[in-house]
């Protein structure tokens, strides 16, 4: 991750339900009614950068102006699913940079049992990922639908492999340069 | 007159703010498109591991005479037609190219020897999940006599230094490398060295449709292999297994580099809160504990 990483900008940009704990006066601007305050215990999703930093005070052990809760691409429903089989949910429907927000998310909360979830879809996933990469015909095959519901990270797993590969066979004389 | 310098220095300097200010933001941007426009494939590309294994030395018959050349790697020997010469494979290609000289396949480029090996890859009990044994370097024992102390035959440069030849510099392509007990085994440049030959001196070969298909196959077992083995990346992401590459060639390894390194880089991302909690846990149980050597070299060992 580094400063110029487009795909941890766009991270940065997912939006997280919050709880306000206070209220607000001049923020309705976040509700879409500008210029009015926002009460306690309003729900508004916020983005990933400013979610973090106004619950920023619960590690400082001050009153915070926010509560994070899940996002709905990591709820409990999304990781039974996962649990059952991790290679026919759609990540991409759920938020484009998966792996990236729910290790952001991971950094937020401790969630021992999410992590053990997470690697083992990410581990199944990529073997699949493989076989597709390897595949000569390439993304149109039998596999269109898992491959289109690829995250960013896992599309890039793709096509490290896939290039690879192609570039292999064009070396070898087995493919043609196009 | 001064009223009209006094605002063009001001305008100068305001201009000068704002494009300094575009500047930097136009450099952020560029940085970013230059990232987006050139997306440089990590790793060695497979042109250049190709180009790479034309270092290996092997052997030739030339048919014409030729004078010893200075070579930057060192001279090669002269060429006399009936004696055989070694010299890099760049070289001989090109001679092979020009009919001036024929090659001799290496020992482990024939049918047998790779029939062999591919059925010690796919039937092997052994080698369910592992490569079959790279050349033994020199100074280590083959596999078959393990018992037996193979000492290091130490080389010496034209100054008297003494050195010990390592890859790509051991000739595990030359005809006369290997005794007739050695297990066949794949060099570290097999799938390069296989292809060029093919491609360029397949009338020195013994059956090349044959070594063509039963290297296709050979590949296609190790790269499933290979893959397979994303699954236990995860304990090598968390410090505790990993998979051994002991024999797979260069050309496998740059294939999949990009690929694996993403699933480890992938794993360890996911893992690492609980990594970090981990190391916390440990760190206080340390202090809890008082300083204690042996526990403490024991969970450096584990970490690592």
């Amino acid at each position: 991750m580094s400063y110029y990483d487009i795909d941890s900008i766009l991270t940065d940009s997912q939006k997280l339900p919050c709880t306000f704990e206070l209220e607000v006066p001049g923020l309705g601007i976040l509700e879409g009614n500008a210029g009015e305050d926002i009460k306690a215990g309003t729900r508004i999703d916020l983005p990933l950068w400013l979610g973090e930093m106004l619950s920023i005070g619960a590690r400082l052990g001050t009153s915070r102006l926010v509560t994070l809760d899940m996002p709905d691409a990591l709820s409990e429903r999304v990781m039974n699913a996962l649990k059952a089989d991790p290679r026919t949910l759609d990540l991409r429907a759920l938020a484009p940079h998966f792996y990236n927000l729910s290790e952001r998310i991971l950094e937020l909360f401790e969630e021992e049992e999410m992590v053990d979830v997470l690697t083992d879809t990410f581990k199944k996933r990529a073997a699949e990922i493989a076989d597709h990469a390897h595949n000569s015909r390439g993304a149109v095959g039998d596999g269109v639908d898992f491959l289109r519901g690829l995250d960013e990270t896992e599309r890039q797993l793709f096509r490290a492999a896939h290039d690879r590969a192609k570039e292999m066979r064009i070396w070898s004389g087995e493919a043609r340069r196009k | 007159m001064q009223t009209y310098q006094t605002f063009l220095s001001h305008a100068l300097q305001t201009n000068q703010r704002q494009y300094n200010a575009g500047l930097r933001l136009n450099w952020r941007l560029n940085c970013i498109l230059f990232v987006m426009a050139f997306p440089l494939p990590r790793g060695v590309t497979a042109s250049e591991i190709a180009f790479l294994a034309e270092m290996e030395t092997v052997t030739v018959v030339p048919r014409q005479r030729l004078e010893s050349l200075e070579l930057l790697g060192g001279p090669v020997e002269p060429l006399a037609p009936p004696r055989r010469a070694s010299l890099p494979l760049w070289l001989a290609l090109l001679l092979k190219r020009q009919r001036r000289a024929n090659i001799i396949p290496p020992p482990w480029l024939h049918p047998e020897p790779l029939s062999l090996i591919l059925d010690v890859e796919s039937q092997h009990q052994d080698y369910q999940n592992a490569f079959s044994p790279p050349p033994p370097l020199p100074g280590q024992p083959s596999v078959l006599d393990r018992d037996a102390i193979a000492s290091a035959k130490p080389q010496y440069t034209p100054d008297g230094n003494r050195y010990y030849p390592a890859p790509p510099f051991l000739p595990h392509n030359t005809a006369q490398t290997t005794s007739s007990r050695d297990t066949p085994s794949l060099p570290f440049h097999w799938v390069e060295v296989g292809n060029l030959l093919l491609d360029s001196a397949s009338d020195d070969l013994v059956d090349p449709d044959q070594i063509r298909r039963l290297l296709k196959d050979l590949r296609e077992v190790r790269m499933s292999k290979m893959r397979s083995g994303v699954e236990v990346l995860d304990e090598a992401a968390t410090g505790g297994g990993g998979v051994a590459l002991t024999g797979v060639g260069s050309m496998e390894l740059g294939e999949e580099r990009g690929f694996i390194t993403g699933v480890v880089d992938g794993l360890r991302r996911i893992g690492s809160s609980k990594e970090q909690a981990r190391r916390e846990q440990m760190a206080e149980q340390r202090a809890a504990g008082g300083y204690d050597a042996t526990q403490d070299e024991e969970e450096d060992y584990m970490e690592f």
